[in-house]
């Protein structure tokens, strides 16, 4: 009872992030209310293994990331429009329909990284520093930050090719 | 977008977000239950009635095998044996290496790599039957022939219709083929490029 106690308050408590994550690795709202299910699922599978040598952010993002990954299985479809109604949760009395266009352009141009630029932007925009990014992703905190320059121009580049 | 505009959309939606939340205790317990659905799982489901079909259609020729009287229908039977039992085999035991990644005491590096092979592996033996389909069809067409209605499928005279639908079935295959290897190859070269970044 202690551990699902504990289990259930870490998933309230970072709920939106399963959210982000689980929006940038889908195109549609079923698929990512399927994985959304599919990251709780194996956090609460892994949970009893978690020793806490690790912070339990760090073992979230690589499980929810590598849970995203595996479910590229099916189709891959890197560059498709992003075709989420709603990116945010839910409406709320302040739904800013401008604000909605932004967040869809974002993820737009997000979702033309391949599947390892991917993973790196959002840890990046999560506020990530590269030791940490690094420690999730298994790459070297100097890779992390070429890879990282290398993402930037190719936004950049898909900027001017807009 | 700037990568700046990007951190401060983010920051604002993450902040929304908080502001949002709707899983209760219920909601997240019974998301842990294994009665999740796993597209994979499907997947694999499809492939095992196949193989499946497969046997049974390979033990009807086992069955029948002494109607092949000449060498070059024995042959057919055999080549049609051992697609039907080797390949659902491969295709099943691929699928299963990939259901069966460890994913929860590895990193993404970790991860992508395992998942970029076994994909790999799995869409290069599906490449492979595409092309063992083709003379598969040649092959199945001679033996059940003879099975089914004692003729010999490569020595019989085929009036114009007989002919005509042997030439469309070609076609047939011959598109299919070329379809599924160009979308296989598609998605095997980009599972490649990933392997040879990272390793």
């Amino acid at each position: 009872m202690q551990k699902e106690a504990e289990f259930i308050r870490i998933i309230k408590e970072n709920e939106g992030v399963i959210f982000k994550i689980t929006t940038m690795y889908t195109d549609n709202r079923d698929d990512q209310k399927d994985l959304y299910q599919d990251v709780v699922y194996q956090l609460w599978k892994s949970f009893g293994s978690f020793r806490a040598e690790s912070k339990i952010s760090t073992w979230m993002y690589r499980i929810a990331l590598n849970t995203a990954l595996t479910r590229l299985r099916k189709s891959k479809r890197i560059g498709n429009p992003v075709s989420i109604d709603k990116v945010i949760l839910q409406q709320t009395e302040n739904y800013d329909s401008e604000f909605e266009e932004r967040l869809r352009l974002m993820y737009a141009h997000i979702k033309q990284l391949n599947v390892l630029e991917k993973g790196l932007m959002l840890l990046l925009l999560e506020g990530k520093k590269y030791e940490e990014i690094a420690e999730i992703t298994g790459l070297s905190p100097s890779n992390v930050g070429t890879r990282i320059s290398r993402i930037k121009q190719k936004l950049k580049q898909q900027i001017v090719n807009q | 977008m700037e990568i700046e505009e990007m951190k401060a959309l983010w920051s604002e939606m993450s902040d929304q977000l908080e502001q949002q939340k709707k899983l209760t205790s219920e909601i997240i317990m019974s998301m842990t239950q294994e009665r999740y659905t796993n597209k994979f799982r499907t997947l694999s489901n499809y492939e095992r009635v196949g193989a499946v079909i497969c046997f049974g259609i390979a033990i009807h020729i086992i069955v029948n095998f002494e109607k092949l009287d000449t060498w070059y229908l024995q042959a057919c039977g055999v080549f049609t044996l051992s697609v039907l039992f080797i390949l659902p085999i491969l295709v099943l035991n691929s699928l299963k290496k990939i259901r069966n990644l460890n994913i929860t005491n590895t990193n993404y590096k970790e991860t992508l790599l395992n998942y970029s092979k076994a994909k790999r592996n799995l869409l290069r033996l599906q490449q492979f039957g595409i092309f063992l389909s083709f003379i598969l069809m040649f092959a199945v067409s001679g033996v059940f022939a003879k099975i089914w209605s004692n003729k010999d499928f490569f020595r019989v005279e085929r009036n114009i219709w007989a002919n005509l639908s042997i030439v469309f079935a070609v076609f047939f295959v011959v598109f299919c083929s070329y379809w599924g290897y160009r979308s296989y190859n598609r998605i095997t070269r980009s599972a490649e490029n990933i392997l040879k970044e990272l390793e």
